[in-house]
């Protein structure tokens, strides 16, 4: 038994380091489609690398926008300049509550803001948040809470792509990389926003669905608000528009509604503003620049009356 | 709890390690320890389906006592039917019920009267069909004067709910499984380290090979009529190498687990896409079901001894049994039968036991004759899966007939063709190590055993990178789980 035990163990740990070494090899050697568990992309949609590298620009800002595309796509620091409000966008694609806690754990101090609006979106808070953390990981630094992030994701993607991240931030592999302005339609606006090149929707039919919020993910919104109200900063939640035909898929969105209400000061803005499906929005999530414009001026029309 | 689930992965350690070294003084404790582990287990899925396990291990616990202890043959053939119909009576119940009155439904439908059949909304208990069938066979054997009825609860229990085996088989006989279960188990390194090596082997199949494959077979089933003929017999194929992986990956992990344990299990797979014919298939393809209905169906029904008729009859009846022990639906049905099409020349002609060795022993190579025969065997397997795997008759025939059209010369074109390119190298390299080690109880039971340990260990070390690397992202439970 003694020597079965041993056998074992030297076997666990010599494929152990087999497994890591191999990682190392096919994510820097092996084409995409043999490597399906192995999502390291640096540069992935929604410039990230970009945001993360700006951060150091934006020291003590008077807002911090957090959220998923919808944030990143959907509040223009350039419109709440010109209302005389410095902001930086954090938002990330999919990111989930999971995600929004590691960004905020690395850069609230630095960010240090006055008020945090963030950007609540029903799926973010349904997902298994694999996506978010794929794009974390590579597209920000790997330390313990890239691991903490990971255990909470628990999947193998999110495993073997953060071991390749420690081995490209350990050999400094892609150090040199600088991530284009202009990306297909995006474009990288200093402060975090992405503005799409303008285009527009033809609005589908969606499923009904109901919002079915994961257990682990309102743990860790809980406890984001939590650590925003322990470090005296004030905190919007917000629901970003989306198209009515997706909108009205939700069967159960004002549970959502008093749900975040529950949380302090929430808006939906699918009930504030009247967007066009097909004029406002350039696909069934995000909108365009003209939808956009609409949305951050009702927006900083709430934040002045507010003030008020 | 499946077995491709990281609580089994944390649960198999804690009872191994109990069972060697805290139970390991005394054969009562290491039983008792595998029924407590194999009832926490088996809760896992739904603790409520735990009291019909138990029931139904009670039931034949007694009427197998009743039996024994019988004064005259009609007692004993009392209790004997009584277990039967309980037991049968139960697979009907959660299993069949909905589908004969459906059916029935139907059926009188198409006479003109319309009927609202009464069904129930009950969930199909894990591996009913399985343990069901344990215990048919014991109270069988009993009444047959094959073995005489085991008095003590624990072992029996033990016998029909051992956890490696409970949910999906292999269909175990008492003569074989009980009289280990009651005699003293001792660690055996080298069968530990094999049990090690068949569950690495298992893990393979059923998350790289079955589960890559489901990706694409499902993909393709579920929007058949978007796709050409071509298209859906490449879907067919990855269904084919799905429900292979799936089912002999999960056989694998039941008898290396077993083995940890010091318990042989009976084996389920001898490698069937090698098979030259029908026959030589069915003895290689979930043989601890095909010998259940030989041993306790076919040969009472006369076997292959009567005339042409009876052969007929008998072989027709086995295989549609089979194909509906499966599920109830009569795509299962047609499964069946249409194997038993596939069979009966080959009785009739007496060459159904023309192929009992292994393909091409001791060769590296088959001969054209052999390779040709496995080729028209796995088509016509191919085949077959079409209706195994079709939600209904419609949809099967709708598949058929888009495959022989014009549209099978066309090219196959379905979403993420080219990423299913890295599945269609892993089939044809799981199929080379197959075909080396198909003399094996396993493919890799014996690759690499002369090889220095640093390289065999590596060897297994690739396996388990390959795992890692091609696990998809949600774990998905084995096929046979809903049988």
């Amino acid at each position: 038994m003694k020597k079965f035990l041993n056998t074992l163990l030297i076997f666990t740990l010599s494929s152990a380091v087999f497994y890591v070494v191999m990682i190392l090899f096919f994510g820097r050697f092996v084409h995409p489609v043999f490597k399906p568990s192995i999502n390291y992309w640096k540069g992935s949609y929604g410039h990230l690398h970009s945001r993360v590298a700006d951060i150091n620009n934006y020291k003590n800002v008077d807002v911090l926008f957090l959220g998923s595309s919808h944030a990143y796509r959907g509040f223009d620091t350039r419109i709440f300049e010109e209302a005389g409000i410095r902001s930086f966008n954090l938002g990330s694609s999919s990111q989930t509550p999971t995600q929004t806690k590691i960004l905020l754990d690395r850069y609230l101090k630095t960010l240090n803001p006055k008020l945090i609006i963030y950007e609540v979106y029903p799926n973010t808070f349904t997902a298994d948040g694999v996506e978010s953390s794929l794009d974390l990981i590579a597209n920000d630094k790997n330390d313990l809470n890239s691991l903490k992030m990971a255990f909470k994701v628990n999947n193998v993607k999110t495993y073997n792509t953060l071991i390749y991240g420690y081995w490209n931030d350990l050999l400094g592999i892609d150090n040199s990389y600088k991530e284009p302005i202009e990306k297909g339609d995006d474009k990288y606006i200093p402060g975090g926003f992405v503005e799409r090149k303008i285009t527009y929707y033809s609005p589908k039919k969606y499923e009904k669905t109901k919002i079915a919020i994961t257990d682990y993910q309102l743990k860790t919104f809980n406890e984001i608000v939590s650590m925003i109200k322990n470090n005296h900063i004030d905190l919007i939640l917000v629901y970003a528009p989306i198209p009515k035909a997706n909108y009205s898929s939700y069967i159960n969105t004002s549970y959502f509604d008093s749900l975040m209400q529950s949380y302090g000061k929430y808006y939906n803005f699918n009930e504030m503003v009247d967007l066009n499906d097909s004029l406002d929005f350039y696909d069934s999530h995000h909108l365009n620049q003209n939808g956009v414009k609409i949305f951050d001026h009702k927006l900083i029309e709430v934040l002045k009356h507010n003030k008020k | 709890m499946l077995f491709n689930s990281i609580d089994f992965a944390i649960f198999l350690p804690i009872v191994f390690v109990l069972y060697w070294f805290v139970a390991n003084k005394s054969l009562k404790l290491q039983n008792a320890l595998l029924l407590v582990s194999s009832y926490f287990f088996y809760s896992c899925w739904d603790w409520r389906f735990l009291f019909l396990l138990v029931f139904s291990t009670l039931l034949d616990f007694f009427t197998g006592l009743k039996m024994q202890d019988a004064l005259n043959h009609s007692k004993k053939k009392f209790w004997f039917w009584l277990s039967i119909i309980v037991n049968l009576g139960f697979l009907g119940i959660f299993k069949y019920y909905n589908f004969f009155a459906e059916s029935f439904a139907e059926l009188l439908g198409g006479f003109g009267f319309k009927v609202n059949p009464w069904t129930l909304s009950v969930i199909l208990p894990v591996g009913i069909s399985f343990y069901t069938f344990h215990g048919l066979s014991y109270v069988i054997d009993i009444y047959k004067n094959r073995i005489k009825a085991e008095r003590n609860f624990v072992d029996y229990a033990v016998f029909v709910s051992f956890f490696p085996l409970l949910v999906a088989g292999p269909i175990e006989r008492a003569t074989h499984l009980l009289p280990q279960i009651k005699k003293q188990r001792h660690f055996d390194y080298l069968r530990a380290v094999d049990g090690l090596r068949q569950i690495l082997w298992g893990l393979f199949k059923k998350i790289v090979i079955a589960d890559n494959c489901a990706e694409y077979a499902n993909h393709i089933f579920n929007h058949s009529a978007d796709y050409s003929g071509s298209t859906l017999f490449v879907g067919a194929i990855f269904f084919t190498f799905q429900i292979y992986g799936d089912f002999s990956g999960y056989s694998d992990i039941a008898l290396g687990t077993a083995r940890l344990f010091g318990v042989e299990l009976l084996r389920n797979f001898a490698y069937p896409y090698f098979s030259r014919d029908i026959a030589e298939f069915w003895r290689r393809w979930h043989i601890s079901l095909s010998s259940w209905f030989r041993d306790y169906l076919y040969i009472p029904l006369g076997g292959s001894k009567g005339g042409t008729w009876m052969k007929v009859r008998n072989t027709f009846i086995i295989f549609i049994v089979s194909g509906f022990w499966h599920g109830a639906n009569w795509t299962f049905i047609i499964w069946g039968a249409l194997n038993a099409i596939y069979f009966l020349p080959l009785l009739l002609t007496n060459n159904n036991r023309n192929n009992m060795e292994i393909v091409a022993q001791g060769k590296l190579m088959p001969t054209l004759k052999e390779f040709m025969q496995m080729a028209i065997t796995f088509a016509l397997t191919v085949f077959a899966w079409i209706f195994f795997r079709a939600e209904s008759l419609s949809h099967a025939i709708q598949i058929i007939s888009q495959i022989f059209s014009s549209s099978i010369f066309s090219l196959p074109h379905y979403t993420d063709i080219k990423k299913s390119v890295a599945v269609i190298v892993l089939v044809i390299a799981f199929l080379l190590v197959e075909w080396k080690g198909r003399e094996q109880q396993y493919a890799i039971a014996y690759i690499g055993h002369k090889w220095p340990r640093i390289t065999r260990w590596a060897f297994y070390a690739l396996i388990v990178f390959a795992i890692g690397l091609f696990m998809p992202s949600v774990e998905s439970p084995f096929i046979y789980f809903q049988f």
